[in-house]
């Protein structure tokens, strides 16, 4: 009982201190910019632990990003939300054998924005993700997939230009993201994956370094502002080159971008915006 | 800032240019497909100095017989060669008009085995069949299965359908004779009916690097006996072997051969205890070869195959067979109702 004591006046007090917030205005409304893309275009696959032999073919891929400004500095700090499903089939020079890429990437990060001149915005800061895939090729018997798998931290940014073509408001928007360091899985030069499943699971991580793990995504689209949704029309390429040992491992992938991008708000009606609320664009 | 960009430029442009790590490619030509075949061997086979083989004095005798005016069926000829020269019925290479194997591994030695006679002889063809296990009961109360190929995956309600089916046995004849391997998971599956506790079954070294002498250490593995429920086997074992018993039977003889109770009956088997790669040429042709080693649990290769246990080998004697005896199969049989045998593991 003696615990019933403070526990009711420490809820009512919790409860008074909730609606007192509940009652507060937002004075800062941070909009959410995100784009839903597809892709499609060529890939170049090596994997010598498949084949010495480069595999050439199509790429597709969905892929999810999201924008909103930072709540502790949204001005200048912008942070970004990522993800990517990307599915390749290449063959072999002969065309006689075929070899499947899938691989699934996340990242977030942070970055500072910067205003240089008007209507363009630099921004630069770090993020963190995760890769995860496989190649498989279909000819080979015991060594017939090499997985792949890696948590990085990267570089990243983005450089966004308005403009006008014509009435139609336009942005133009740049977005590379540099892995620098992480970890990454692979087998021995010669390690059977069962012996992985044997219970061998020594030396499958590995540092990463821009010597072993080499990867670099440029993205530049166009957003063509027809209305409260835009379309983004561009082009996506990412370059992947590891080496650990003895293992080369090249993925280079080239595609058309095209999808919606758009901005929207989420607003709780228990803390009305006031009329005053300033509105922070993600991207500016 | 402006005195930094130029900096910034070049550190950018040197990580880009030696970032992206080159893999060595061969011409699409004799010469270009024949040194790419040379070269996969050279990095990833793993019995060059286990077999005593100059691979550098291979290339040497081969390479003159290349000429880019050559046709694929003469290449295919001198690179077949070549590969023979490792003596390993798991190296092959293959091209949409042939596929290249070294046969002496069990072309020099007796078949000791004729699916027909046993199964006319000793079962009149009245057996049962499941996941390419034949089995039934000999005369004299002894439990048989011919299993006739790794490849066919076993199921674990399958193998308790089978020795429980089998239980009233005093012995049981476990035969792989013409068992050409497949896959080692199914290696686990039925050794796992003969053990009572985890056992070492083997060791497996893998290379670490191109060169002829990257391996690894040997590192044991484990195979745990069946789980609770399972039907498993405790009273004695003969597992009957001839020269075409190969790769992933090899190995599941080589694992038997090493738990109490089991005796090898037959001939020395085939060999093949090399875990094969896979990889392929600039003209599309593929190669398969030994790269991995698997060693039995004292730590010996088995690639020249595994002999019969002591004073049990055997061969069949043709004369016999034509009066409808396996002489193998009899030795078994004779071997068990000598009562000389232990049980695999007590109950």
């Amino acid at each position: 009982m003696k615990i019933l004591k403070y526990l009711f006046p420490a809820i009512l007090t919790a409860m008074a201190i909730f609606s007192a917030k509940a009652g507060d205005s937002i004075s800062v409304i941070r909009p959410v910019m995100s784009a839903y893309t597809v892709e499609a275009g060529s890939s170049h696959l090596t994997d010598t632990y498949l084949t010495p032999l480069k595999y050439t073919g199509w790429h597709a891929a969905l892929d999810y990003e999201r924008y909103q400004a930072m709540r502790f500095d949204p001005e200048r700090w912008v942070m970004r939300l990522h993800g990517n499903l990307g599915i390749d089939r290449a063959a072999n020079p002969s065309r006689n054998a075929t070899m499947w890429s899938l691989m699934l990437s996340a990242d977030w990060g942070m970055m500072r924005k910067f205003r240089p001149v008007d209507n363009l915005t630099l921004a630069a800061g770090g993020s963190t993700g995760i890769d995860l895939g496989c190649l498989y090729n279909s000819r080979n018997g015991n060594n017939p997939a090499s997985a792949k798998a890696a948590w990085t931290v990267n570089l990243t940014g983005y450089a966004a230009y308005k403009l006008r073509i014509g009435r139609l408001p336009v942005t133009l928007m740049y977005q590379p993201t540099l892995p620098v360091t992480g970890v990454f899985f692979s087998p021995d030069y010669g390690e059977l994956y069962y012996e992985i499943y044997l219970g061998d699971h020594g030396g499958l991580v590995h540092g990463a370094w821009w010597g072993n793990y080499f990867s670099l995504d440029n993205r530049v689209t166009a957003d063509l502002h027809l209305g409260a949704t835009s379309l983004r029309v561009g082009y996506h390429g990412k370059v992947f080159s590891s080496k650990v040992n003895d293992i080369t491992t090249n993925i280079f992938t080239h595609s058309f971008v095209i999808g919606v991008s758009c901005e929207w708000m989420s607003l709780n009606p228990r803390r009305p915006a006031s009329r005053d609320a300033r509105i922070i664009n993600a991207i500016y | 800032m402006k005195k930094l960009f130029p900096y910034i430029l070049m550190c950018m442009a040197a990580v880009l240019t030696t970032a992206c790590h080159e893999v060595k490619e061969h011409a699409d030509n004799p010469r270009g497909n024949f040194e790419a075949l040379w070269a996969a061997l050279d990095e990833h086979y793993c019995f060059f100095e286990e077999k005593g083989i100059d691979w550098n004095a291979v290339r040497a005798k081969y390479l003159p017989r290349v000429s880019d005016e050559m046709s694929d069926e003469e290449l295919f000829i001198v690179c077949s060669d070549m590969l023979d020269e490792l003596r390993d019925g798991h190296t092959n290479l293959s091209t949409p008009f042939a596929t290249s194997y070294y046969r002496k591994w069990w072309s020099d030695y007796p078949q000791n085995y004729s699916a027909r006679l046993v199964e006319q002889s000793y079962f009149n063809f009245n057996y049962r069949s499941t996941c390419g296990m034949d089995y039934g009961f000999l005369s004299e109360n002894i439990g048989y299965i011919h299993y006739s190929s790794f490849s066919y995956t076993v199921g674990e309600g399958n193998l308790d359908n089978v020795l429980y089916y089998l239980r009233t046995a005093q012995a049981l004849i476990f035969d792989v004779r013409d068992n050409g391997g497949g896959d080692m998971t199914n290696v686990e599956t039925i050794v796992a009916r003969f053990i009572s506790r985890p056992t070492i079954v083997g060791y497996i070294s893998h290379k670490t690097g191109p060169g002829h002498n990257d391996f690894s250490e040997p590192r044991p593995y484990t195979y745990n006996p069946a789980g609770q429920g399972r039907v498993r086997w405790g009273k004695p074992v003969v597992v009957l072997t001839n020269r075409s018993t190969f790769s992933a039977a090899n190995n599941f003889v080589s694992v038997m051969k090493l738990l109490p109770g089991v005796t090898v009956v037959g001939a020395t088997t085939g060999g093949g205890s090399g875990m094969p790669f896979s990889s392929e040429l600039p003209n599309g042709w593929g190669v398969r070869f030994s790269a991995c080693s698997v060693l039995d649990a004292d730590g010996n290769t088995t690639e020249q195959g595994v002999d019969p246990s002591a004073g049990c080998a055997v061969d069949m004697d043709s004369q016999a067979a034509l009066d409808g005896h396996d002489t193998i199969i009899d030795f078994a049989v004779d071997l068990i109702q000598s009562g000389s045998l232990a049980a695999t593991f007590d109950r």
